[in-house]
């Protein structure tokens, strides 16, 4: 039997969401929206048996880091994917009992206990995905568990009383736009700016001389605060709209989406641009010159061996500018863009705090999966490499 | 056939190729060999084109190469170089099958050609068609680098320096197996190497370049004997001359009929395909005058010292 040491991680993380389970309030109650809310510990909001037994797969978690067996690693797994599962069943016990059909108004929240608990319970799977060398994806479909759980309870109307289902409830339609708008942003920039990266780089290829005028710019760029980009636009792009009528014809504005994607796309070119450009120039010479030497036509040589052994690193670039324009189309919701921003401002304007988290929310969401689907597809051209 | 006339490559102010005189017949397996920097890279690259040749006329079986289509060209000249050059996102059946599906062959024809060359190479279909080129050793990155070359059926194989990264040992096995391979398919071949040694094993002319010019054309025999000036004595080794000279003697040459001396039972064996050179070996080793020759496992006669030193010397 293979033996492995014990570890120290899990138990330390597992601790600490122990203390802040038990020390924290872990959810709240308010009579209505304006009312501050009350706090609920654990055992108050869940009940006694509940709140031990989740109590109990914590420590089961911290008794199987102290054994050696092979398989401690699946079992700790296991106890936090039935942990993360008992989240959502306990908002929704949570909400039947202290919020009854006879109060419209009343609203249930999450506390800094349930958040701190998620937060480790995150940590604790990040680590047991590396312990176990996981990919990516198969944690994602442990995932679905609690996430499916999650929708269930959310679809069976139990959670209704939430603060952030209630405001949702409220601005459906809103949020719907919201979302369309803050995607549609992100996949124009960074469409537009991939297509951009590609022609201006193989201008550079073709005139090395422009290389440094051309990175110089966009580094230029990117040092430009966000807010004072979007701000500088308005004025050049009020004058053009004022005077075009083509341009009026179709929403174009000093305020808008028009400064909004402009600047997302000069944000963007810079990791573009420079991932293509190094992507491209980095293919080893050996292997271009033995296909220009088979009998390759320059196309040939620039689909099937040049951009297929670059495409890791374009997508590299791509995922880091997605990752960053799904970021700064919130900032654009400041200039009049939409986008899931709009809650953000809004609910601080308010000081509503599920209100930004309604809109904070589907942004790191939005960030995750595009992190994972673009390091997923670049992993896909790197297989078949293998380098 | 390859014909060079006063072929000349200029890089800026230097001439990397000044006046190349060469011709290569059919079936030829001839060795540019040199220092780096003398210029037999760009000889060879300049033939198939990878570097244009800035005058002179280059032709193969009598056409001016710079008349052709540049890749049509490319694509009947077998190309094989140190690094191997495979493409790392295919694997080894795919970038054998580069130059065929470029030449538009049949899918069938295709796959018959790639089990035919990996079994040529030794390199089992089965296990080695799927692998990624970072999955194989440098010395079957080589054969599959060989392959990739041999693909097309070309007449003629262009190499530059393609076992020049390889362990000794892997090196010797690649170039037996180039012999064998040459003596069953007949291309002409053109190989570019800096060893010496490996020139005189595998050539069957050797061109000595130096600054760009050709000092020496000649079979590795007469190179030995008569080296044209100083710098080909240099690079022939100076005093291992000797050494060399005598691995490309066969021992069939000088071995003597049986039956030999009574002291013969106690002598070693040697085989009748071996060089002087490794009979000389086992002498020295072996503190004796005197060797057995095989053919296979039949004694067919011996070998005294003083015939390795002589061949007009008789016991």
């Amino acid at each position: 039997m293979n033996i492995l040491p014990t570890d120290r991680v899990m138990p330390v993380l597992s601790c600490a969401s122990l203390l802040s389970f038990w020390s924290l309030d872990f959810l709240s109650f308010q009579p209505n929206r304006i009312v501050p809310g009350t706090g609920f510990s654990a055992d108050a909001a869940l009940g006694w048996p509940w709140a031990f037994c989740m109590t109990a797969l914590l420590l089961f978690i911290i008794a199987a880091s102290f054994t050696r067996l092979r398989y401690r690693h699946a079992v700790q797994l296991v106890c936090l994917i039935l942990l993360l599962l008992q989240l959502p069943l306990g908002l929704a016990g949570f909400s039947s009992v202290q919020v009854p059909d006879t109060l419209p108004h009343a609203r249930t929240g999450i506390a800094s206990g349930f958040w701190l608990l998620l937060f480790f319970a995150a940590l604790m799977l990040i680590e047991l995905q590396q312990k176990m060398h996981l990919s990516r994806l198969k944690i994602l479909i442990l995932l679905m568990l609690p996430l499916i759980c999650l929708f269930w309870v959310y679809h069976t109307g139990q959670i209704e009383s939430l603060a952030l289902v209630r405001e949702y409830t409220a601005r459906s339609s809103q949020f719907q736009d919201a979302l369309r708008v803050h995607l549609l942003l992100v996949c124009g920039a960074v469409g537009i700016s991939l297509l951009s990266g590609f022609l201006l780089v193989s201008l550079m290829r073709q005139w090395p001389f422009i290389q440094k005028f051309i990175f110089g710019l966009l580094n230029f760029v990117q040092t430009i605060p966000s807010l004072a980009l979007f701000g500088l636009l308005i004025a050049p792009l009020g004058y053009l709209a004022s005077r075009s009528e083509f341009l009026q014809s179709i929403n174009v504005s000093g305020i808008g989406w028009a400064p909004a994607l402009i600047a997302l796309v000069a944000y963007s070119l810079l990791p573009i641009s420079r991932n293509i450009f190094i992507a491209l120039e980095e293919v080893p010479y050996a292997v271009l010159e033995s296909a220009r030497g088979m009998g390759m036509s320059r196309v040939q040589v620039f689909l099937h061996v040049r951009l297929p052994l670059a495409m890791p690193v374009i997508l590299e670039g791509v995922r880091i500018t997605s990752i960053q324009a799904i970021g700064l189309t919130a900032v654009a919701a400041l200039i009049g863009a939409g986008g899931l921003g709009s809650f953000i401002f809004q609910g601080l304007g308010q000081a509503a705090m599920d209100m930004i988290l309604l809109g904070a929310l589907p942004i790191l969401v939005m960030a995750l999966l595009a992190d994972l689907l673009f390091s997923g597809l670049a992993g896909l051209f790197r297989n078949g490499a293998k380098q | 056939m390859i014909e060079l006339q006063q072929v000349t490559k200029r890089f800026g102010n230097t001439l990397a190729a000044d006046a190349i005189d060469l011709r290569i017949n059919q079936g030829e397996f001839c060795v540019l060999v040199g220092t780096s920097g003398c210029g037999k890279s760009t000889t060879l690259r300049m033939i198939n084109r990878l570097i244009p040749h800035s005058s002179g006329l280059l032709t193969i079986e009598g056409q001016e190469i710079s008349q052709l289509d540049e890749q049509q060209l490319r694509r009947r000249i077998g190309y094989a170089i140190q690094s191997t050059g495979l493409f790392p996102h295919w694997p080894v059946a795919r970038n054998i099958s580069l130059v065929p599906r470029l030449l538009g062959w049949s899918e069938a024809r295709v796959t018959e050609r790639v089990e035919e060359l990996l079994e040529l190479l030794n390199l089992p279909y089965a296990e080695f068609a799927h692998k990624y080129p970072s999955e194989l050793s440098g010395g079957q990155a080589q054969r599959v680098g060989v392959a990739r070359a041999l693909a097309g059926d070309p007449d003629i194989l262009l190499m530059d320096e393609p076992f020049g990264a390889l362990d000794p040992i892997t090196r010797e096995t690649l170039q037996n197996e180039l012999l064998r391979i040459q003596r069953k398919i007949h291309k002409t071949l053109v190989f570019v190497t800096h060893d010496m040694d490996e020139a005189l094993k595998l050539a069957s002319q050797i061109v000595v370049m130096d600054q760009g010019k050709i000092i020496q054309q000649a079979s590795p025999a007469e190179l030995l004997l008569n080296p044209a000036n100083d710098f080909v004595a240099q690079l022939l080794g100076g005093e291992d001359r000797g050494l060399k000279q005598a691995g490309l003697l066969r021992v069939a040459e000088r071995m003597l009929p049986l039956p030999g001396p009574n002291s013969l039972d106690q002598a070693p064996a040697i085989q009748l395909h071996d060089s002087l050179r490794q009979a000389l070996s086992i002498m020295l080793w072996h503190q004796c005058q005197q060797l057995r020759v095989y053919e296979g496992d039949s004694l067919v006669g011996y070998l005294p010292l003083d015939r390795i030193i002589r061949a007009d010397s008789h016991v």
